[in-house]
C-alpha cells in the first residue's frame, strides 16, 4: 500500500514539473538556459529507492518526454535510465547525508545527461558540433541544477528516508559496516 | 569498477543492450509509434491547453489598472485612426483588385496566394537547452501531415516532424539538427542554413560557392531543393559574414525573420 502511494506521488511529481518546465521555467532562463529538474528527480528516485527503481523510472519518464516534445522516441529514455543506474552506484559508493556530496552527484550527473545527449543527437542527426556553445550552456546548466539542489535539499532528504524504509527496510544500515 | 566477473559481464551486457537500441533508434521513423504518441498527447492536452491559457492571460493583464482617462484619451485617438485606416483599406481593396488582374496578366498567381495554410497556436516549447522543436494544437485532424511547411507572418519557422490526432510536432530551422537549402536573393547563388546552438534567432550559412558575392543585409529565401520547403519563403537576412582562411569555409552568419521567442501564431502550409 505504502509502495503504491510512493509510486503515484513520484509520478504526479513529474507531471508537476513536466508542465513547470514547459509552462514556466522559460520566464527564468539565466542567459538563456534552463535547468534540467528531470535529471534531479531521477537521480534523488535512484539514490533513495535503489538501482532498479531508479533505472525503470528513468527509461519510463524518458520515453515519456520523448513522446511528449522529442524529436525521436527513446534518446532521452536511454540517459535518463543511464542516470538511474548511475544513481544506484552513488548510492553504494557516497553518503547523502552530506549536501556537498548530493551537489557533486547532481553535477556529474548533469554532465553525463547533456554530453550524452549532445552525442547521440549528433550522431542521429549529423548536426554540426559546437563546443564552445555547448559546455556554454552546460555550464550555465550545471550551475542552475546545483542551486535547485541546494534550495530543495532539505525535502529531498526528508521524503527520500520515507521512501528508503519502505523499499529497503532495514537493509540500510548493514552497509556502512 | 568492476570488482568480480559477475558485474563486468553485467556491464558489457548493457553496453550492448545500449549500442542495440541506438542502431534501432536510428533505422526506425516515428510513424508506427503514433499511436503511443496519441495517447501520450491526448493525456496532457487538456492541462497543456489550460495551462497556455492561464499563461496568456497573466502576461497580458499587466495594463489592467491603467487609468480610464488615459483609457478615454486613448479611445479618441484610435477611433479617429481607425477612421483613417479604414480609409486606407478602401485604397488598398482597390489596389488589390488591380493587383490580381495584373498579376494574372504576369501569370504570377501560382507563387504565394495559392497555398492553402491551416492556422495554429504553439502550445508547447522544447523543455531541453540543445532542441528546439515546438509543439502546435493542429493535427490530423484538420488535416496537418509530416513533412508539411510551417510558417509565421514573417517568414519560415520550420517543417512538421510527427502528427498526432490533435497536435504536430514541429522542428524549427533554428534547431541544430535542421539544414534548409536557400537562396541570396540578389546573386541567386545557393547556400544551406544550419541552425545553431548560439541563440534563438541565428542560422548558419554553409558551403557558399567560392566565387559567390555575399551582400550584407541580403535576404534569404528557400530555394526549392530538398522536396520539403516550397520555393520562394522569406528565412531571414544576412546579418555578417565571418571570412575563415580558406575560402571554402567561409560563413554567413543569419538574422531569422521569425521571432522564435515570441512566436505565437503559425500557419501550416497544406502542399498535398
Amino acid at each position: 500500500m505504502k509502495k503504491l502511494i510512493i509510486n503515484l506521488l513520484i509520478i504526479l511529481i513529474f507531471f508537476l514539473i513536466y508542465f513547470l518546465q514547459i509552462n514556466f521555467f522559460s520566464w527564468f532562463r539565466i542567459s538563456g538556459v534552463m535547468p534540467n529538474i528531470f535529471v534531479i528527480l531521477v537521480l534523488f528516485i535512484a539514490l533513495f529507492g535503489g538501482t532498479i527503481l531508479g533505472t525503470t523510472y528513468g527509461i519510463a519518464f524518458g520515453i515519456l518526454i520523448d513522446l511528449f516534445i522529442g524529436k525521436k522516441v527513446g534518446i532521452t529514455a536511454i540517459m535518463l535510465g543511464s542516470i538511474g543506474l548511475l544513481g544506484g552506484q552513488f548510492d553504494k559508493n557516497f553518503s547523502k547525508d552530506s549536501r556537498i556530496t548530493t551537489m557533486v552527484m547532481v553535477i556529474a550527473s548533469t554532465i553525463i545527461y547533456e554530453v550524452g545527449i549532445y552525442i547521440i543527437n549528433n550522431i542521429v542527426f549529423s548536426a554540426n558540433i559546437e563546443a564552445i556553445y555547448f559546455f556554454k550552456i552546460l555550464f550555465v546548466e550545471i550551475i542552475y541544477n546545483t542551486l535547485i539542489t541546494i534550495i530543495i535539499y532539505p525535502i529531498m532528504q526528508k521524503n527520500g528516508y520515507a521512501i528508503e524504509r519502505v523499499y529497503k527496510g532495514n537493509k540500510i544500515l548493514t552497509r556502512y559496516f | 569498477m568492476f570488482k568480480n566477473k559477475k558485474s563486468g559481464a553485467l556491464g558489457v551486457f548493457i553496453t550492448i543492450i545500449i549500442l542495440i537500441l541506438l542502431v534501432i533508434l536510428t533505422n526506425t521513423d516515428n510513424s508506427n509509434l503514433s499511436y503511443f504518441e496519441n495517447v501520450a498527447s491526448t493525456l496532457v492536452a487538456p492541462v497543456q491547453n489550460g495551462l497556455i491559457y492561464l499563461k496568456n492571460k497573466i502576461n497580458g493583464n499587466n495594463t489592467f489598472f491603467t487609468n480610464i482617462n488615459e483609457l478615454k484619451k486613448e479611445n479618441e485617438s484610435l477611433k479617429l485612426k481607425n477612421n483613417e485606416l479604414e480609409q486606407s483599406l478602401r485604397e488598398l481593396e482597390n489596389i488589390k483588385t488591380e493587383n490580381a488582374t495584373l498579376k494574372e496578366y504576369l501569370n504570377l498567381t501560382q507563387k504565394y496566394g495559392d497555398y492553402s495554410t491551416i492556422p495554429g497556436y504553439v502550445i508547447n516549447r522544447d523543455i531541453s537547452n540543445y532542441s528546439k522543436t515546438i509543439v502546435i494544437n493542429i493535427g490530423k485532424k484538420d488535416g496537418v501531415a509530416e513533412n508539411m511547411t510551417v510558417i509565421a507572418n514573417e517568414g519560415l519557422v520550420g517543417h512538421i516532424i510527427s502528427v498526432t490526432e490533435n497536435t504536430a510536432k514541429v522542428q524549427t530551422i533554428v534547431d541544430s539538427g535542421s539544414s534548409v537549402s536557400s537562396l541570396m536573393s540578389t546573386s541567386r547563388d545557393s547556400i544551406v542554413c544550419k541552425g545553431t546552438l548560439e541563440e534563438n534567432s541565428i542560422l548558419k550559412a554553409m558551403y557558399i560557392p567560392t566565387e559567390a558575392q555575399i551582400i550584407q543585409g541580403d535576404s534569404i529565401e528557400t530555394s526549392g531543393i530538398g522536396g520539403i520547403y516550397p520555393k520562394g519563403i522569406h528565412i531571414g537576412t544576412i546579418k555578417k559574414v565571418v571570412s575563415t582562411e580558406n575560402v571554402i569555409d567561409r560563413y554567413a552568419v543569419i538574422e531569422t525573420a521569425v521571432n522564435f521567442e515570441k512566436l505565437e501564431t503559425v500557419l501550416v502550409i497544406n502542399n498535398q
